[in-house]
């Protein structure tokens, strides 16, 4: 079943287009990694999804229903990031305790595990949370409420390495225990790929790929050698990524659809490229890299 | 034991993992192997990766699947195993051997003879 059916979505303010026709479906009970550099529609596109913002035109289909203003969609979706504000006049336990009436799924125990586990006073306040921890309680709640859909916008936003390897580890096994729809976007996806089935990948409101993680580790390869050779070997093929190394190699990033072996007979070597790295390289600018900005000052 | 870095697929490092696994003896034959979801739990792994590694074995005739009951090691695994890891090692030295002397301008002639007098002076040294 299609838990999401998104048709030529659009999200227009002031003239700018944050989402530009999008059109993509997300099975149910899969974790899709949302992934796209600062400024990509990432969250834009998350908050349509979970009903609180509006498309400008298009079709969103969230269990079957348009999502904005939408009970039952409300009901069964959660979204969780770092903008989630709640009453100052109660506690961290007092929260939780309302949260459990709010979700009719909500995992008593977990919370209070995962409570005790990350170290919370009961009798702290949320606002005066550091960023981390305000993101560990979020995720807590994230993941405890069990809601059909489950989205998590940047959930690591201030979180420590070991806090965020323990959220990985506790989404994986709770998923396991209960399989849901969850999506993730983060920036770290080197962290996250290991949990995720699927990767969709957004650059400037538009979708650029939706794919399984293995097929995006296979998507693309890396080729080392002598630049000349590597020059003559790439000849026509779409280069995703290129960069001089020392005096006479160059390393080119190109799409895995050629014989490896034919390459490596050329004295070309042939390695994996990081999915991390490869969404880097197709989202990309045509500005060039950094480096531009400091060579045009340079040269005068 | 799974390497994150991306140098090779996860789900390929899976099936490596219960071939050596089935190798040491730990997995025996006609007994069952860990399911997918034991396998992500293990190595904090997405269940669909885990559930390829455990296809491809399945497609190599390394294990086989019972009904409802998950995927069993098949009588003959080591056997496959064995046969496939010496095949695939002994092709990469190979290849290995082929690009450097192509580097050192080796002719195809030279290296063959190499290779004879190699397998000449191992025969007698062990008479």
């Amino acid at each position: 079943m299609k838990v999401i059916k998104c048709h030529d979505v659009t999200k227009e303010h002031k003239g700018i287009k944050a989402l530009d026709e999008l059109s993509f479906e997300i099975e149910e009970n899969k974790i899709t990694g949302l992934i796209g550099r600062n400024g990509a529609g990432k969250t834009t596109l998350l908050k349509i999804l979970a009903g609180l913002w509006k498309e400008t035109s298009g079709e969103v289909q969230v269990f079957s229903k348009r999502p904005f203003n939408n009970l039952m969609v409300s009901a069964n979706s959660l979204f969780v990031d770092d903008g989630m504000t709640f009453s100052n006049s109660l506690t961290l336990q007092e929260l939780l305790k309302e949260a459990s009436t709010f979700y009719p799924n909500w995992d008593v125990e977990l919370a209070n595990r995962l409570f005790d586990y990350f170290q919370f006073e009961p009798k702290q306040i949320h606002e005066r949370l550091s960023k981390g921890k305000k993101s560990t309680f979020n995720m807590i709640i994230g993941l405890s409420a069990k809601c059909a859909l489950t989205i998590f916008d940047e959930p690591t936003t201030g979180m420590d390495a070991a806090v965020r390897k323990d959220f990985y580890r506790a989404l994986l096994k709770d998923y396991l225990a209960h399989p849901r729809t969850i999506i993730i976007s983060s920036h770290h996806l080197d962290e996250i790929e290991d949990v995720l089935e699927d990767v969709l990948l957004i650059n400037e409101g538009k979708q650029l790929m939706h794919k399984s993680i293995d097929d995006l580790k296979e998507y693309a390869v890396g080729l080392t050698g002598q630049s000349a050779i590597v020059r003559q070997w790439i000849g026509g093929k779409e280069v995703l990524y290129s960069q001089e190394l020392g005096m006479d190699q160059s390393y080119v990033v190109v799409k895995n659809n050629f014989d490896r072996n034919a390459a490596e007979r050329l004295g070309i070597s042939v390695s994996a490229v990081a999915p991390s790295d490869l969404c880097v390289y197709l989202t990309g600018s045509n500005k060039g890299g950094i480096d531009d900005v400091f060579n045009s000052r340079n040269v005068r | 034991m799974i390497n994150t870095d991306g140098s090779k697929p996860i789900y390929i490092q899976i099936s490596e993992w219960i071939e050596t696994e089935i190798l040491n003896g730990n997995f025996r034959e006609d007994e069952k192997v860990y399911s997918q979801y034991k396998l992500a739990d293990l190595f904090t792994i997405n269940p669909a990766t885990a559930a390829k590694g455990l296809n491809l074995l399945y497609e190599e005739n390394i294990l086989y699947n019972k009904r409802g009951l998950g995927k069993f090691v098949s009588p003959n695994a080591k056997a496959i195993i064995v046969d496939k890891r010496k095949n695939r090692k002994l092709k990469g030295l190979i290849h290995e051997v082929v690009q450097e002397s192509e580097r050192l301008e080796v002719t195809e002639e030279e290296l063959v003879e190499m290779i004879q007098t190699a397998i000449k002076e191992r025969k007698e040294a062990g008479k």
